[in-house]
């Protein structure tokens, strides 16, 4: 019996133990860990540096673990910083995350390290310095690769359909849906083929491959959110918002989810996708035999002037406050982002590093004559936006797609409804 | 042993339980009325808001459709239960042969994981390929837009609710119905009554307490309703099925506010135990 | 003749209960471009799906889980819920309603208040991706308690006694006695239990996010609801059938103890 209670007393004990061991306890400062993505290739290319780094340095190495497996990587991180399991560096962090993170005081703000303003000037175009820049002036990610979203098309299609240029703006993008849907209404009436195809998801992140891209591309680049308010509520929305809705309303793209027993795409059901630089090696890995495809800019508003941005998925790379010494990270994470790296790691990646100057640099042109359809993106790579460095972004996307929904899928709403309530909730949000 | 110990004993055995009542249970209560007043989002420190989240449940839009939604739940899911498990039991109550096995077979749901039933009606209430729009096309009838029509969503999932939880019901009523003794019985067929009549009169007044429990047991899992629309749905469509459970979820685990959560949390765990207490006056009350 | 088509009336009523199942069995058996027109039977079998879905997710690391968690759960609720069912039923102490009124308190405490401050408890605990988190907050049963106590109750008296004059010890009573000769009531605790804590998935999502921690409901959930799946239907209902089958063949063996044991939740109004 008092072998019960002691028991019991010591399950107590160990518990609360358990609470004040937070901490790791002290960490050698020459030893740092580093957590990429778990992306077979993006682990190969963190092998080849993490190798090479501690071949030139054997003092200070560095080890590296993919990001554990969970439902996500951001969930697993947000796990960690909770938990305070963090890694030293990690290299997948979604943009839109890091001012949640900085928010919280627990991400290095890396301008206050040696040689960082100078190297990062000397990588990447000044906006995109501006734009990872927080609103407390400090820098807290350094930009590492983007996948711009561009519009893929079938070259034989297009060419069916007797169009010299694939579509560029929203009315040729509707007279072509028109012509291709004409041609493919079954006996029954129900059209079994589409120009386009978004999935019809009300998912936050779903966005990024649809509403976000169509509104980087109409308003030159314009912010969703500026001083915690939205920025959004602007006619460039509005007209995203018709033109998706329209494109559903008259079944130029398909209202129910498509089955992917094979690739909609490959097998020519759909005749265009809004995607990324991801798609080529898998559809030249898939393609049936004289399947041709390429890409080109997201269509725009006919009165549109000016370059075609886009969004870019933009993931960047993070120092946690957790690691023992952030100036020797800095130094690692320098060597995986300086010329011949990025080079690298394009090769192995196919994913573009968003330096500056990507398709006049030397260096790099082997590799584009290599891949042509990479140039499309390298051009595109010029024009391109990642989020606004407010937090609550996810929520904010959210709220977009809530009224995505309800307009574009559903017709319930005017568009101009929509994004007004639209923006009437995401400033509830920043009010909180 | 000594008479002390045997006096201490009982608070050994029982000091377990305490232990975790304190830690697991009456700790959280408090916290949760403490966090209703905060904003937390666990990475950063707690700051002390007052009364905003309340505000801000009242106006709350989604709050209120998920209160919607799971009315809609339990209305059509409570009725149909109790027909069609009243029904079954009373004819299982018959004297039939085999009778396990069709009552292992109505239960069979009821044992099953709720992931299993979900993922398995998903593809039944499938729009283009599901088994039961395909049964109705061969019937000459049209398709149904069981979870992608906004009005058929959530009555598509308390059908399937019922579907799982029938059998458990039946077997409740099956005790219940067994209880009726049957010398009442004997003496309403003297007087030549009829079956329905017999039903009403003796059957209905004597499972009154069973059928008051599969009320609130339907209640309280009407509220807690979570991996149905989670799975199925994910809330939509146009948050259709977006259930008080999911809504507390997504606030929580989705967004980070804990403290609205807990807001959310902490009203509908007073609404719950305020509809079971009205439950239990208005039915029992009808004796 | 009635009689017949009574019959057929019920098995028409089992079939609608019993016929989903197979399908799905069926479903998952067959090629995945069949899985849209399957009625009856597929023209072929075929392990693909299966073959799929044990590449893409832990699924045996995942029974494994929730094995070892279910079983740790359901062995807690026995020891300490028959510890405090026999204290609250056969000894005499101060407070011994007071605590009872605790118990009944716990069980109509709707979950809804405690979710988000019993997660917040795990991560100051740093139990956040442990077993810790998904064993010991279900270590404890209201309902547990409430069923030894009511069957304690009924256990003749000189039993307790002849074992009081033996020299036993209250823990032995409880362990030696009382147990063997409450059966019933084990049985019923420990499906409910296992049943319970086994089909549990809301819990685990919250404060498990590591895969290698997931309990199977869990597992399988993820899958159906995130991306890995592909929109593949039939990995999709593989992965359901292999979550059914454990219980389904439990209950095949045990099935009047599943159905009494269910029963019995009802009895405590």
């Amino acid at each position: 019996m008092i072998k019960w209670w002691v028991n019991i007393v010591f399950l107590v004990f160990f518990s609360l133990f358990q609470i004040s061991c937070g901490s790791r306890g002290e960490r050698n400062p020459n030893h740092l860990i580093y957590w990429s993505s778990n992306n077979t290739q993006e682990i190969e290319f963190a092998r080849y540096i993490v190798n090479g780094w501690n071949k030139k340095n054997p003092s200070e190495t560095v080890s590296f673990q993919p990001v554990p497996e969970g439902q996500s990587s951001e969930e697993i991180i947000l796990a960690a910083v909770v938990g305070k399991t963090t890694p030293d560096i990690y290299s997948n962090m979604w943009q839109g995350d890091v001012e949640d993170y900085a928010h919280a005081g627990v991400l290095v703000a890396l301008d206050t390290l040696k040689g960082f303003k100078d190297f990062i000037y000397s990588r990447c175009d000044s906006n995109v310095v501006k734009e990872v820049t927080s609103p407390d002036g400090h820098i807290y990610q350094v930009p590492w690769k983007i996948n711009p979203i561009m519009l893929m098309y079938n070259k034989k299609i297009i060419h069916h359909l007797g169009l010299k240029n694939p579509p560029q703006t929203y009315s040729q993008f509707d007279s072509a849906s028109e012509k291709f849907k004409d041609e493919n209404i079954d006996k029954d009436g129900y059209v079994d083929r589409w120009f386009g195809y978004s999935e019809v998801l009300v998912t936050w992140w779903q966005r990024f491959f649809d509403f976000y891209p169509l509104y980087l591309a109409a308003s030159g680049g314009a912010p969703l959110v500026k001083d915690y308010k939205a920025a959004f509520d602007n006619e460039y929305a509005v007209e995203v918002f018709s033109f998706l809705r329209n494109l559903y309303a008259n079944d130029y793209f398909a209202k129910e989810r498509l089955s992917t027993r094979q690739d909609i795409f490959l097998s020519g059901t759909i005749a265009t996708r809004f995607t990324g630089p991801w798609e080529i090696s898998h559809a030249n890995k898939f393609k049936p035999k004289g399947f041709e495809f390429n890409f080109t800019h997201m269509p725009v508003p006919d009165n549109h002037k000016g370059p075609v941005y886009t969004y870019c998925d933009p993931k960047n790379i993070v120092i946690f406050k957790t690691c023992p010494n952030a100036q020797l990270a800095w130094d690692f994470i320098k060597n995986m982002i300086e010329e011949k790296n990025d080079l690298m790691f394009l090769k192995m990646t196919n994913q573009i590093p968003r330096r500056k100057n990507l398709e006049t640099d030397s260096l790099f042109s082997d590799y584009f004559k290599d891949n042509p359809k990479m140039i499309e993106f390298a051009r595109q790579a010029k024009y391109v936006k990642g989020t606004d460095p407010y937090p609550n972004l996810t929520e904010v996307f959210d709220i977009i797609s809530q009224e995505y929904e309800a307009c574009v899928i559903y017709g319930k709403k005017s568009p101009q409804k929509a994004i007004d309530d639209a923006a009437k909730q995401v400033n509830l949000l920043y009010m909180k | 042993m000594n008479i002390n110990s045997k006096k201490i004993v009982p608070y050994f055995l029982v000091s377990p339980y305490i232990i975790y009542f304190l830690i697991f249970i009456a700790f959280p209560v408090v916290f949760s009325v403490v966090l209703t007043f905060h904003k937390w989002n666990i990475i950063s420190p707690m700051q002390y808001t007052g009364l905003t989240n309340y505000v801000h449940l009242i106006h709350d839009e989604f709050f209120l459709k998920s209160l919607g939604n799971t009315l809609i739940f339990l209305v059509i899911h409570i009725p149909l239960q109790i027909i069609i498990a009243l029904f079954l039991a009373e004819i299982l109550n018959q004297h039939i042969k085999f009778r396990g096995f069709f009552r292992a077979a109505f239960f069979l749901p009821v044992i099953v994981s709720g992931v299993v039933v979900t993922i398995l009606w998903q593809q039944l209430y499938g729009f283009d390929t599901g088994l039961l729009n395909r049964i109705l096309i061969f019937l000459g009838l049209g398709r149904v837009g069981w979870l992608v029509n906004p009005s058929m969503a959530m009555p598509s999932i308390a059908i399937m609710a019922t579907w799982k939880n029938v059998g458990l019901y039946i077997i409740l009523f099956l005790v219940g119905l067994q209880t009726v003794p049957k010398n009442y019985y004997e003496a309403a067929d003297l007087e030549g009554a009829t079956h329905w009549q017999k039903f009403k009169s003796i059957t209905l007044p004597m499972i009154n307490p069973t059928i008051f429990m599969v009320v609130v047991l339907s209640t309280i899992g009407g509220f807690s309703l979570f991996i149905e629309p989670y799975i199925m749905t994910g809330g939509g469509p146009l948050n259709s099925t977006l259930s008080a459970v999911l809504y507390i979820y997504k606030q929580g685990f989705f967004y980070y506010h804990m403290g609205y959560s807990a807001t959310l949390g902490l009203f509908f765990a007073v609404l719950i135990l305020g509809v079971v207490m009205f439950q239990k006056k208005f039915i029992e009350k009808d004796k | 003749m009635k009689r017949i088509i009574f019959y057929i009336f019920l098995c028409l009523c089992a079939l609608v209960f019993l016929y989903p199942f197979i399908w799905m069995l069926l479903a998952s058996l067959s090629p995945e471009n069949e899985i849209g027109a399957l009625t009856f039977l597929p023209t072929s079998l075929s392990l693909n799906s299966y073959a799929q879905m044990l590449s893409k997710i832990p699924i045996t690391r995942a029974f494994i889980n929730s094995m070892f968690v279910s079983s740790m759960v359901t062995l807690g609720v026995l020891v300490f819920g028959s510890m405090v069912g026999y204290a609250l039923s056969r000894l005499e102490f101060r407070g011994r309603n007071l605590i009872f009124f605790i118990v009944i308190f716990t069980m109509t405490l709707p979950f809804q208040i405690t979710l988000i401050p019993q997660y917040i408890l795990m991560v100051k605990f740093g139990w956040v991706d442990t077993y810790w988190a998904l064993i010991v907050p279900g270590l404890m049963n209201a309902l547990g308690i409430i069923l030894f106590r009511q069957y304690f109750k009924s256990i003749p008296q000189d039993l307790i006694d002849a074992a009081r004059i033996d020299g036993c010890g209250d823990l032995q009573i409880i362990f030696r006695i009382l147990w063997p000769n409450s059966l019933p009531a084990l049985v019923t605790v420990g499906i409910l239990t296992f049943m319970t804590s086994w089909n549990d998935v809301l819990w685990p999502l919250i404060v498990i996010r590591n895969d290698h921690l997931m309990t199977m409901p869990q597992l399988v959930t993820l899958f159906a609801v995130g991306g890995a799946a592909e929109s593949q239907l039939g990995v999709k209902l593989a992965a359901a059938t292999l979550l059914a089958l454990p219980i389904v063949i439990a209950y095949l063996f045990f099935q009047k103890y599943f159905i009494q044991s269910m029963a019995s939740t009802g009895i405590k109004e």
